[in-house]
């Protein structure tokens, strides 16, 4: 291998690596989109990942009547928590993106704690 | 994946029971980040850069061709024995760290009575160029020599572990051409710092870097046989060192520089010392594995620099700000919105934390552009006469300060910023002043 030909060989490593970071740094840095859901989109969501959807009246009278057998759980972003939510919940924030639900496994059972028996309820 | 906030507004509308969380109160952070002590993840990236650094100073022209020498010299001493050789290795380390870290506390304990004085644009702009000087030596421009009398005195050879530790203390004189430079450098950035256990830390460690190969070395001596041979290749490292004082230096200036030069010129110093260290420099070494690690040597130099300008240059959309206005002001309270008032300037690092991140959080953007009226004002220009009044009614005495006016017009005293906090934490207040 002569000196002229891999001094190109690695101009062309370098220049790939270069428009690797560029290509990288611009897609990391696009605006999220903003789906707008509807209820239909929740009711398919909630049948693939097994979960029962509760509307508001049977989640009031559950609170009223058996409020320590439940544990609320607000999964909007902290701020939004802090301005007002269901009084008794608390908080985990979580994006809707596939990168949140790998991080925040292991903090989610932190959060749900010993109790087994509860009753958890998402918001 | 999506998301659907509609069963806590639905909740609230049926008056069911709800709870709020008040803001918490901001504890008053540093207000420049080139002097004060700093902790947390930014000071062990910093300790692991400078024990690295001490690392390459090994392969300087100064001190790799002593390394076998002075490994010998320890195995003579001590006749037989490992525990021997690592004795002296502690000696010897522990004499470097008597040095490097009485320069460092020195340094920083002067640089602290200098205090205020490092925000003056012409002690930055000395600071920066004494730095240049330094990293011009390290290019091959001149060589720092010491006085003669020092040297020689550097350089006697005492017996036993006092000898090994002499050697330590000494290193700095005898390698001063190569390690000096840069050791004046890192004493200049901890002096303006100002804080001496920053600058013990510093320098402990840059001390590790230094003597740690030797006294691994001592251990192995076997292998000693395997080290590559010097050569030209113990240049282009000093070259390399150089480059970091260069980046040092526009680290410096940075809050002086004009707003594009300080989002570009460490980017563009990365980007140069990649294209320089990894092309335009011809050296070569007999043994092959230098050229697999020049080559990423530089390719790491130009991604990170790509990396960087790419960050800034693809930010996405900003803060919707309004100019100040008196009247703007009062129709902002005539509409019963919220109005934010940014003051900042250039030079100020927190403003532009503030800005780099906070303002292009997509939750700020988009309150900015319905429910808030967000205004910014440039105090830069020293005796601007315009925003006086202003200045007085809120009484803003740094940058920068964020001002919370709700939706009367009346400002929210207790939301009041005076230093970088995250987009979370400001949603936190902007949503307090509904």
């Amino acid at each position: 291998m002569t000196t002229g030909s891999s001094r190109s060989r690695t101009m062309w490593i370098a220049l790939a690596a270069v428009l690797a970071t560029i290509a990288a740094v611009w897609y990391i840095n696009l605006p999220p989109e903003i789906v707008k859901a509807t209820m239909d989109d929740v009711r398919v969501e909630a049948e693939k990942g097994g979960y029962r959807l509760v509307d508001i009246d049977t989640l009031a009278e559950l609170y009223e009547t058996r409020r320590d057998q439940i544990l609320l759980i607000d999964t909007r972003q902290e701020w939004e928590y802090r301005s007002g939510h269901i009084a008794g919940a608390v908080v985990f924030p979580m994006e809707p993106t596939r990168w949140a639900r790998w991080r925040k496994k292991g903090e989610l059972k932190a959060i749900l704690g010993p109790d087994k028996q509860k009753s958890i309820f998402f918001y | 994946m999506f998301r659907y906030p509609e069963g806590y507004p639905q909740w609230q509308s049926k008056g069911l029971p709800v709870a709020e969380s008040k803001a918490k109160p901001l504890t008053d952070g540093p207000k420049s980040d080139l002097t004060g002590s700093f902790t947390g993840w930014q000071l062990v990236w910093t300790l692991i850069g400078i024990f690295a650094g001490g690392l390459a100073l090994n392969l300087t022209p100064c001190v790799y061709p002593l390394i076998p020498i002075t490994v010998s010299y320890f195995g003579g001493r001590s006749g037989t024995g490992k525990s021997g050789l690592v004795g002296h290795g502690i000696c010897y380390i522990g004499g470097l760290s008597l040095t490097n870290s009485f320069l460092g506390v020195m340094a920083a304990l002067t640089g602290g009575l200098m205090g205020a004085m490092l925000q003056n644009p012409l002690v930055l702009v000395g600071i920066a160029a004494v730095m240049i000087v330094f990293a011009s030596s390290l290019f091959g421009l001149w060589e720092l020599r010491l006085p003669f009398w020092l040297t020689q005195a550097a350089s006697k050879s005492y017996s036993g572990f006092f000898g090994s530790f002499f050697m330590g203390v000494t290193l700095g004189v005898v390698a001063a051409p190569c390690i000096g430079p840069f050791v004046l450098g890192l004493l200049t950035w901890v002096a303006a710092r100002g804080d001496p256990l920053i600058g013990f830390v510093v320098f402990f460690t840059l001390s590790l870097g230094l003597g740690t190969p030797l006294f691994v070395l001592a251990l192995f001596s076997g292998r000693l046989k395997q080290l590559p041979k010097s050569g030209e290749w113990m240049n282009w490292v000093r070259r390399l060192m150089g480059w970091v004082l260069v980046a040092m230096a526009a680290y410096f200036l940075k809050p002086i520089l004009p707003v594009v030069m300080q989002k570009y010129l460490l980017p563009a110093i990365a980007i140069a010392a990649g294209w320089h260290l990894g092309w335009l420099d011809k050296t070569t070494a007999t043994f092959r594995s230098f050229a697999v690690i020049k080559i990423l040597v530089s390719i790491v130099c130009l991604v990170a620099g790509t990396y960087l300008a790419g960050n800034q240059f693809f930010k996405g959309p900003s803060v919707r700000w309004h100019q100040y206005s008196d009247q703007l002001l009062a129709d902002a309270a005539g509409q019963g919105k919220p109005v934010i008032i940014d003051f900042y300037a250039t030079w100020c690092a927190p403003c532009r934390e503030l800005d780099d991140i906070t303002f292009h959080h997509p939750d700020v953007v988009k309150f900015s552009h319905d429910d808030y009226i967000m205004v910014k004002v440039d105090l830069t220009k020293q005796g601007d006469r315009r925003y006086d009044r202003l200045l007085e009614t809120y009484a803003v005495k740094g940058v920068p300060t964020v001002i919370f006016l709700d939706t009367s017009g009346h400002e929210r005293q207790d939301l009041r910023l005076v230093d970088f906090i995250g987009p979370d934490a400001f949603l936190i207040r902007m949503v307090s002043l509904r």
